[in-house]
């Protein structure tokens, strides 16, 4: 299988890219940046039942390698870019990740791992060793998969998104930037430059699981990200949860997340609020799990990474 | 159109033209004849074709050779010195690691980077490393037996004096 053809072009700069997928986009130009995604996504499927490479997707109506039926022209590739990979902690603790950062990266960022516990652990669990040296946080948030693995725990930590265009930069909050599987509101001419993790309070913790039928090079059945602070008096006073795979983007599950404010940390509130966050979500039965299955795993796997996120919130 | 590019690999400097399509793995193959590396899959599921970027494991049939300039690329055949074996490379002959050898390469090059980083590692360590890399033959004991092997093996040869090697 060969990869159909186009031309590579290799900026300089985040302008000069920015001029270059505006100037090409009515032929169709797409940005490069590791190309774990793109550089399979945009050949003809082999085995129409592997693809897409999510759950939460239906095979049969939204398959997106098929949507890709004229692969780009160009694509624009940012890896020539200096300053777009990196990880800094800004005076007020908000911590940037340059999109351009491979998941390797992330995970073995000590900052990441302490600050942003749930962001290393769903990057632990993406694909395989290689995959994670070569894939990006940016490629993976615009890909927007359902249930991409650096995203879903991007949604549970309230990332906004820098968009640079020729004219503008602008920042999205994540949840509002994907719309729907791989589709987003980025503009042709808008490159993903950073993304920025709000500063968390103090008392607060974070956690990933996912559940896959294996543990390297595998796509989710579910994944769920949590994020809890607690007050001085040990009670919850924030909280967010996200769903991966179960619906055609990751899900805030808001209705659980609102069930835990103001109420004492235990294993009966979490065991609720797991089953709160089952009902609000609808995901479909494919090759990985039932319908009804993943619903149940998500009332577990909630419970199960609230526990967790507690541990390290106290 | 092709593009003129440059590549570095196993320490020699490469002119080539290449189309803006073409993966690594391709050039390598079929404009180097370094079949060393091995295409499995060709959509980064198997690991065979596995090359160190800067000491890095990566796909080569994921990344294109446009892409791959300024890196110092290591192949299968970059590794032995001469007719003498890298350690890694004896210990998977030595413990039985290689059956139909398609996923030598790709393993051995993996390992390789692995005893770089952490010189000393678990088992885990090693059944991590090479998760992403598949062999349809040996079932994986072997060659996980073959790292932890090479890794006790380099670690004694380190700690030889000088005039002892
Ligand atoms: C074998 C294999 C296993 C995998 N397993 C997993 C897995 O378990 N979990 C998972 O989540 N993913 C998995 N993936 C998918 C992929 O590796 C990740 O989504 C990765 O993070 C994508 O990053 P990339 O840099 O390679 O993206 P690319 O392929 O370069 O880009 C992906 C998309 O995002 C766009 N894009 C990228 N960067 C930007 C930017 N800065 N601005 C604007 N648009 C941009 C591209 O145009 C493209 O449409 C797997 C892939 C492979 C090949
Ligand atoms: S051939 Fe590259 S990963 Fe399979
Ligand atoms: S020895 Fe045959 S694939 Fe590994």
């Amino acid at each position: 299988m060969s990869i159909p053809p186009f031309e590579v072009l290799q900026p300089e700069s985040l302008q000069e890219a920015c001029e270059l997928l505006g100037k090409h986009s009515s032929e169709g130009a797409a940005v490069l940046a590791g190309g774990t995604d793109i550089l399979v996504d945009i050949r003809r499927p082999i085995i129409p039942e592997h693809l897409p490479r999510c759950s939460g997707c239906d095979p049969k109506t939204l398959m997106p390698r098929k949507a890709v039926e004229k692969p780009p022209a160009y694509m624009v590739a940012l890896s020539r870019i200096p300053d777009l990979s990196g990880i800094s902690e800004a005076k007020n603790g908000d911590i940037s990740i340059g999109s351009m950062t491979t998941i390797t990266q992330i995970c073995e960022s000590q900052l990441v791992r302490e600050k942003l516990t749930a962001l290393a652990e769903g990057g632990d669990n993406l694909g395989s060793p290689l995959v994670r040296n070569r894939g990006t946080l940016g490629g993976n948030i615009c890909n927007a998969r359902p249930a991409a693995d650096a995203l879903v725990p991007s949604v549970a930590l309230g990332a906004q998104l820098e968009l640079q265009s020729v004219n503008e930069t602008r920042i999205v909050s994540v949840s509002d930037f994907v719309t729907g599987p791989g589709r987003t509101i980025r503009k042709a001419d808008e490159v993903l430059s950073k993304v920025i993790f709000p500063a968390l309070p103090e008392m607060s913790g974070s956690s990933c699981i996912k559940l896959a039928n294996r543990k390297a090079l595998e796509i989710s059945v579910v994944n769920v990200a949590a994020v809890l602070t607690l007050d001085k008096a040990g009670k919850i006073s924030q909280a967010k949860v996200a769903l991966g795979s179960v619906a055609p983007t990751p899900v805030l599950a808001e209705k659980a997340a609102a069930s835990l404010i103001g109420e004492k940390p235990s294993d009966d509130l979490f065991k609720e609020a797991g089953k709160t966050a089952a009902g609000e979500c609808k995901p479909i039965t494919d090759h990985r799990g039932s319908a009804l299955y993943r619903v149940d795993m998500v009332g577990i796997l909630v419970k199960n990474a609230l526990q967790k996120a507690l541990e390290r919130a106290r | 159109m092709k593009k003129l590019i440059t590549l570095s690999v196993n320490s020699l400097e490469h002119e080539l033209a290449v189309e803006a399509n073409v993966s690594l793995a391709d050039v390598l193959r079929y404009q180097l004849g370094l079949t060393g590396t091995k295409k499995g899959c060709g959509i980064g599921d198997c690991g065979a074709c596995t090359v160190l970027m800067d000491g890095v494991p990566v796909f080569s049939c994921l990344v294109l050779a446009v892409e791959a300039q300024g890196f110092d690329i290591l192949t299968i055949e970059g590794v032995a010195e001469g007719s003498e074996l890298h350690p890694v490379q004896k210990a998977f002959v030595e413990v039985g690691a290689i059956q139909c050898g398609f996923c030598t390469p790709g393993m051995v090059l993996n390992a390789l980077a692995l005893l770089d980083k952490n010189p000393d590692p678990s088992e885990a360590d090693v059944r991590l490393a090479l998760s992403g890399n598949l062999c349809r033959c040996t079932g994986y004991q072997k060659i996980v037996e073959a790292v932890l092997t090479a890794a006790k093996d380099m670690m004694k040869e380190e700690a030889q004096p000088e005039e002892a090697k």
